[in-house]
């Protein structure tokens, strides 16, 4: 829509090229000053941090702590999909359970999963069961509220037309009301599966940081490790890193299948 | 009416469910006159929302009374009464207000922080196109990461203290508040604006009487995001790295076995957080009340 044919370089430049443009300068920035320190610093540089990830890489330490906190994301988020649907599908399908239980949901929403960590270690000791506890409490409110709300938004006349039909409530239930809130109970999904990664590094970096080390493993507590005992920025950066591509593939994976199952949205 | 049409926004799916069922009284009334006239009081009240809520949480601490007892761990379970007491106990010595002063002023600043540079950022980046190329892209790097993974580096760098949850609560609140913002400047209705142009209002006219208005909606729901999300962080950031707060608090209290007061620090911070939001709701409506017909829901 733009006016401007003036052709400064600016204005010629690819998208793409506009893209990379900040990221590399500030990288670059950041490698230069790294180099600007002396050989003994622990800052983190770009070059060493790709030094770092190479080993670690090689070494087969950082796939298998992401395979270890994936692992128990999909676990912790197995136990909240099981309880927030049906849950969610009882309260989204009865007024009386949704008006009796709701007080107690929206009292617990604003406790961040953290702040059952220490009940979970009183519970369960500082292994996985912990973290597995804190997983499942942070996906299960998400996945609650969207099956709730994709139940009790579905299309009356779907209801009236089935209930015409003579067909018994559970059956309207199973047979309307279900696929009907799909869409929403995929887009609950996709937001349990964001705050579930956000909590596993979390909870194992907590873990970590108050079980004086133990070997839950994760990229969590590889981080803890690389911040409390081997001093190594670098790896932390790495572990950042990958925190950051797991969390964009989880989202993107959760994004296409919703595409193909829902294709008449959007 | 495709104008009013709620957007598809993902993020606030989750955290804005409808509340558009009233107290009023519900349609099945209608077929037993009888209830209606006899008991009318007792029923109206026996319906309300917040005797609802009362005996829905009677319920919960009776329950919570009863699993303690068979428990019977005061360590792994305490009573609601050893909670209550050790509550009023904190409260008495001044701890639960002073512990919660100190996280809500971190909260405040990160989020003042965070609205400074994000809404301003959000402006130029939805109205300038050139902008949005170079700055969407790293936007979009740093967003992945939570905010929690900064905690380890954040560590070396701050140290043990207040700065570290308030550079991690900041970094947390900015990328909501700059999606909205920029959300809600794109999602300006192109009439208004080419009316505006027509009648020959200066740009910066438009900006100020035409695109703010129309984009503050969505700029409100970002803050209420930025502090859903802020909230949660420095549980996180105040129980690994620092030496107060409330998510300090309830891990001290954790490694002094000290359970009752565990759990009275977790009861106020929902109770913190619930009354926030309710704040933040009701300043949503007071401070946009055309917020309505645009679709966006408080």
């Amino acid at each position: 829509m733009s006016m401007n044919v003036n052709t400064r370089p600016a204005d010629v430049m690819p998208p793409w090229a506009k893209a990379i443009t900040l990221p590399i300068i500030l990288v670059v920035i950041w490698q230069a000053w790294a180099m600007t320190l002396p050989e003994t610093s622990p800052a983190p540089a770009p070059l060493k941090v790709v030094q770092s990830f190479v080993e670690l890489t090689a070494s087969g330490e950082l796939v298998w702590a992401t395979l270890q906190s994936l692992g128990r994301v999909l676990a912790g988020f197995a136990i909240a999909l099981a309880a927030g649907l049906s849950l969610g599908v009882l309260m989204g399908s009865s007024r009386m359970v949704r008006e009796n239980l709701d007080p107690i949901v929206e009292s617990f929403r604003p406790i961040a999963p953290m702040a059952i960590l220490p009940i979970a270690i009183l519970w369960f000791g500082t292994g996985t069961p912990a973290a597995l506890t804190i997983v499942a409490y942070a996906a299960f409110f998400p996945l609650l509220i969207n099956t709730i709300h994709g139940v009790s938004r579905v299309d009356r006349q779907l209801i009236r037309a089935a209930q015409t039909m003579g067909i018994s409530r559970l059956r309207i239930v199973i047979a309307v009301v279900v696929p009907a809130a799909i869409p929403s109970v995929l887009l609950g999904s996709r937001l349990a599966m964001g705050v579930a990664w956000t909590a596993i590094i979390a909870a194992e970096l907590a873990v970590g940081a108050k079980s004086g080390g133990g070997t839950s493993g994760g990229v969590g507590q590889m981080m803890f490790v690389f911040y409390a005992y081997s001093i190594d920025l670098n790896g932390i950066v790495v572990c950042m890193i990958v925190v950051g591509v797991i969390a964009l593939l989880i989202d993107r994976l959760f994004r296409l299948v919703e595409r193909h199952l829902l294709p008449w949205r959007n | 009416m495709p104008a009013t049409m709620p957007k598809q926004r993902p993020l606030n799916a989750a955290v804005l469910p409808g509340g558009e069922r009233g107290a009023a009284v519900p349609p099945q009334a209608a077929t037993a006159p009888a209830a209606r006239y006899g008991a009318g009081l007792f029923l109206r009240v026996w319906r309300s929302r917040w005797f609802i809520a009362l005996r829905s949480f009677a319920i919960f601490v009776g329950l919570w009374a009863l699993l303690a007892a068979w428990v019977a761990s005061p360590l792994q379970l305490p009573s609601p009464a050893t909670v209550f007491d050790a509550m009023v106990g904190l409260a008495r010595k001044g701890e639960l207000l002073s512990q919660t002063l100190i996280s809500a002023s971190r909260l405040g600043v990160a989020l003042l922080v965070a609205a400074v540079i994000a809404v301003p950022l959000g402006f130029a980046m939805a109205l300038s196109r050139e902008l949005n190329a170079y700055l969407d892209p790293i936007v979009e790097l740093l967003r992945p990461i939570s905010g929690i993974a900064w905690i380890p580096l954040g560590l070396f760098i701050f140290g043990v203290g207040g700065t570290l949850p308030v550079f991690i609560m900041t970094y947390v609140a900015f990328f909501p508040l700059l999606l909205n913002t920029i959300d809600g400047v794109r999602d300006i209705d192109r009439k208004l604006l080419a009316a505006a142009k027509t009648m020959g209002v200066t740009r910066k006219a438009q900006l100020v009487h035409v695109v703010v208005p129309a984009a503050l909606p969505s700029v409100m729901v970002g803050f209420r995001i930025a502090f859903a999300s802020a909230w949660a962080a420095i549980i996180a950031a105040e129980l690994i790295g620092s030496p107060s707060g409330l998510g300090f608090s309830i891990e001290w209290y954790r490694q002094l076995l000290m359970s009752p007061k565990v759990f009275s620090f977790i009861v106020l911070i929902g109770v913190v957080g619930y009354l926030s939001d309710l704040v933040l709701r009701a300043l949503q409506r007071k401070l946009t009340p055309w917020a309505e017909g645009l679709g966006i829901d408080a």
